[in-house]
């Protein structure tokens, strides 16, 4: 098991230094840069040619491609244009409060779906079943920023029982627990429309899966054994459907660092999304380039992890 | 048979389900906008400019023109109509005021803050000699006088004396010295351009040459004077608006050639101004806390928020009264749902800006005058910017604001929609139709290839009306959506033909775009007549012989057809009624007039 995690772990080495070479060529050919993002009316032709030099942006792509490789390898992601700070401050600005977000809709996405998928699965064909797909395919196929914005008119304008956005309330300076309610309370919503969002196909998924287990032989043999239904339902064969959806938990693990894009926008809340999604806009390099290449480790540690995970979790599998 | 019932009512159910849901999506809020930014950029600190091309309007465009029957104006003030109706939330808001803004990016440095929303912090907190006055002009603020010798090459400010920064320390013009000496810094690398001033004694300092700026002298520690290498109208202005900063606080650590200090501080300002920063959220909100010491007086105002906010729910959170002012894109549906309201104070004005279609004049067939009229005169701008902006823009036909002290309307040709005219105009220039429809002329057919950016409301409205209207004329359009920065690429590598765009105004009308060369002239324009009003203007100290060369200027702009003139459209800032004192124009924001505010019990 180590050998084979330690294995993996040069593999991904390859993968990284392709992924950063790709991501940087496609940086360099998309017109445009940073000075001509600013669009200033007022900027003589000597001072844009001044910040070309100073944020090296007149070499040519290749020499920059190893400068800013050269400065990764030592942790170093350079400094955001925009922000004029460090890449690393700015992820660490934002990134948590993605993170809570992306959490709490994961947690509660997964618990829905799993009772959904399973009891949709025990009870095929009912009304129960049939209410639930119906249910899923409405959430799946609703727009996220419609649905956003539909709560935001009922419930926080309509009903006032919600903040219209943010994270927090304006001017208030909690701390401490009063500060995490007033979190909480302006998570409820996107929180809410996050995992309407994604409890849906998940759904289906462990509907499917749990489907598939059900009708296998060693269910009809502990039923024949006179096991609990309950039993039968929630130990072995939940088990043994779970072993898929734990590979998907593994490709997770970069989504809780991304950011939700268009809820961000929507709901006002200060996550990584909209900044990175900015940077592309402004062609902020550094920051561009830093965060793709943070999700993109994340996305193979993912992968390790859901490999790893599965492992673990099915005697079957022999990882070498 | 059970399961075939099943399956139809399911299929019924869903219908019933998706059709719900495509009821009563809220309009105006539904259009997801692309990101505003406002970039800001200056020469100095006071001279403003809003990238309004990306600056987008969400609002839907009306097939069904909505019948304003109220008022023509649209511009000025709206009063609120039942400011009793202002929400709890906001009305139990006894002393703090919340403004909702885009986010700003934490810069607030005086050297370096960039956007237009980091300026409003800074403006908050900092101070200069001179300021911006509401019509443009500028007037003193921290400077007693100035005095200008007769030659234009020497200045001398004179500092209030007696007056300190927030954390006590006593201001002396040595902090302005210092200012100076970091925006000269030949590692600066903030938006300013200080060189362009022409100190005597910068470019020396700049390039390491000279450890002090010969030509700034301290007199005495409230008597500065600065000797410029060549007379400029603006020098006056661009000098006294650089913002005063504590030496001893942002001096620590800077040594000439490195910066690094400086820029560590920009999100830990210390400054002489209105307010005091006490927190900044990332992404959420920046508070400030009244300086009680501010020399104008201690403001009214406890404690501002600017909160963040974004084009899909700001007016959503006016309504819910969790914000007190914003800035609103105007569009008819907007003005009409704020003022619907009843609570807020709604201020029209005209942008600081204008947008524009440019010509490539490299390309033979644009350096023809008759042809760039044709084009004008056939393009019917006014269905355009009427169906984008309703009554709430006006067709320009001069690159000047209205409420510049520079604009003219004197012998101001209009080209109003005339295709006849054009047609005729078109002929005459030797572009005969040919027998598919399109002109041509030597064996070239006239063909625009036109470059546009995506998710642009005045694009969607545009490029229809301009490819119908061309038809007609015989000229075939083919436009191309790109994104807003393959456009501007395109525009320095100059491989277009006509683009369309918009940017903003500094307050003074001098600019590169219409010299020959200028470094903001990508399209390749040469007029002599405007090359030399242009110069001497510049140079020029008297504002009354300035506007009278600026009026000639504009009338040669106006026949000589650089580019075509769209429209100017409207900034909106709609105020909680409870909140009174501010005295907004498109030259001077809120934010210079802050510690006037004061909010109704």
């Amino acid at each position: 098991m180590k050998q084979y995690i330690i294995r993996r772990l040069l593999q991904m080495i390859p993968t990284l230094i392709g992924v950063s070479i790709i991501i940087f060529a496609i940086s360099s050919l998309v017109p445009g840069d940073y000075i001509t993002a600013q669009n200033n009316p007022n900027m003589t032709q000597e001072k844009a040619q001044q910040l070309r030099e100073i944020y090296g942006l007149d070499k040519p792509a290749v020499q920059r491609y190893f400068i800013w490789i050269g400065n990764m390898l030592t942790g170093n992601m350079g400094d955001s244009l925009v922000h004029k700070e460090p890449v690393t401050t700015v992820i660490d600005n934002y990134v948590w409060n993605s993170f809570i977000i992306a959490f709490f809709s994961l947690l509660f996405a997964w618990i829905i779906a799993i009772f959904a998928g399973v009891f949709s699965a025990r009870f095929q064909y009912s009304l129960f079943d049939k209410i639930v797909t119906l249910l899923i395919f409405l959430s799946m196929s609703l727009p996220s920023f419609f649905l956003g914005l539909f709560l935001i008119k009922t419930l926080s304008l309509g009903l006032g029982i919600t903040p219209v956005g943010g994270m927090t309330t304006a001017g208030l300076n909690a701390h401490g627990w009063a500060y995490m309610v007033d979190v909480l309370k302006h998570a409820f919503l996107p929180v809410l429309v996050l995992t309407m969002l994604s409890t849906g196909s998940l759904t289906r998924y462990f509907r499917t899966s749990m489907l598939e287990v059900i009708h296998m032989d060693y269910i009809r043999t502990a039923r024949a054994k006179g096991l609990h239904e309950r039993v039968v339902i929630f130990k072995h064969a939940l088990r043994n459907a779970m072993l898929p959806a734990i590979t998907l938990l593994g490709f997770e693990l970069p989504g809780l660092f991304g950011g939700a894009i268009i809820l961000e926008k929507i709901f006002i809340w200060p996550g990584v999304g909209q900044v990175y999604l900015e940077s592309i806009n402004m062609r902020d390099y550094p920051f561009m380039l830093g965060f793709t290449i943070f999700i993109a480790l994340l996305t193979l540690l993912g992968n390790l992890l859901s490999d790893v995970l599965y492992g673990i979790a099915d005697p079957r599998i022999r990882l070498k | 048979m059970k399961r075939k019932l099943s399956i139809f009512l399911l299929t019924l159910a869903m219908f019933g389900g998706l059709l719900a849901g495509c009821g009563g999506g809220d309009e105006k809020a539904a259009d997801p906008a692309p990101t505003e930014q406002g970039t800001q950029n200056k020469t100095d600190d006071s001279q403003k400019t809003d990238d309004t091309a990306k600056t987008d309007d969400t609002a839907k465009t009306d097939d069904a023109k909505q019948d304003d029957a109220a008022t023509d104006q649209n511009d000025g003030l709206f009063p609120a109509t039942d400011p009793a109706s202002s929400p709890a939330t906001a009305m139990n808001r006894k002393d703090t005021l919340i403004v909702g803004m885009t986010a700003p990016k934490g810069i607030f440095s005086p050297f370096y803050g960039e956007t237009a929303y980091d300026q409003y912090v800074v403006k908050a907190m900092f101070d200069s000699f001179t300021e911006v006055q509401k019509d443009g002009t500028y007037g003193n603020s921290l400077a007693e006088k100035v005095d200008v010798s007769p030659d234009g090459l020497k200045y001398t400010f004179h500092l209030k004396p007696g007056l300190k920064y927030s954390d006590g320390t006593p201001m002396t013009v040595k902090d302005y010295v210092f200012a100076l000496k970091v925006l000269l810094d030949g590692s600066y690398d903030g938006p300013s351009d200080m060189l362009s001033v022409k100190i005597k004694g910068a470019q020396e300092y700049h390039d390491g040459k000279a450890k002090d700026i010969s030509g700034v002298k301290v007199i005495d520690d409230n008597t500065v004077e600065v000797t410029v290498l060549e007379p400029q109208a603006m020098t006056k202005d661009n000098l006294g608006t650089v913002y005063m900063v504590p030496e001893a606080y942002y001096g620590k650590g800077y040594k000439q050639g490195n910066v690094e200090s400086i820029k560590a501080l920009n999100n830990k300002p210390v400054g002489s101004g209105q307010y005091v920063l006490t927190k900044y959220a990332p992404g959420q909100e920046v508070d400030l806390t009244a300086n009680p010491n501010y020399f104008k007086g201690a403001p009214k105002v406890k404690n501002i928020v600017f909160k963040t906010t974004t084009e899909e729910t700001k007016m959503a959170m006016l309504q819910s009264g969790e914000t007190d002012m914003d800035m609103v894109t105007v569009s008819e549906d907007n003005v009409e749902e704020l003022k619907s309201y009843g609570f807020l104070d709604v201020n029209i004005f005209p942008t600081n800006g204008y947008g524009y279609v440019q010509f490539n004049h490299k390309l033979k067939k644009y350096q023809d005058l008759k042809v760039r009229q044709a084009l004008v005169y056939g393009l019917n701008r006014a269905e355009i910017v009427e169906g984008v902006y309703g009554k709430y823009a006006d067709v320009i036909n001069i690159p000047q604001s209205k409420v510049s002290w520079a604009y003219t309307d004197e012998n101001i040709e209009k080209y109003e929609f005339n295709l006849d005219k054009a047609k005729q105009l078109l002929d005459e220039a030797g572009w005969k139709v040919g027998s598919d429809g399109i002109r041509e002329k030597d064996g070239e057919k006239f063909k625009i290839n036109f470059s546009a950016t995506a998710d642009n409301s005045v694009v969607n409205a545009l490029i229809p009306i301009m490819t119908q209207n061309y038809k007609e004329l015989g000229v075939e359009l083919i436009s191309e959506t790109l994104d807003f920065n393959a456009v501007m690429d395109k525009k320095d590598k100059g491989d277009y033909d006509m683009f369309f765009a918009a940017w903003g105004l500094s307050a003074d009308p001098d600019n590169t775009i219409f010299i020959t060369d200028g470094a903001q002239n990508k399209m390749g324009y040469s007029n002599k007549k405007v090359d030399e009003l242009m110069e001497k203007a510049k140079v020029e100290l008297d504002q009354n012989k300035r506007k009278e060369l600026y009026k000639e200027m504009y009338q040669e702009l106006n026949r000589d057809l650089p580019m075509i003139f769209m429209y100017q459209r409207r900034d909106m800032w709609p105020i909680n009624a409870r909140v009174k004192g501010f005295d907004l124009s498109p030259y001077k924001d809120f934010s210079y007039g802050l510690y006037n505010a004061e909010l109704s019990q």
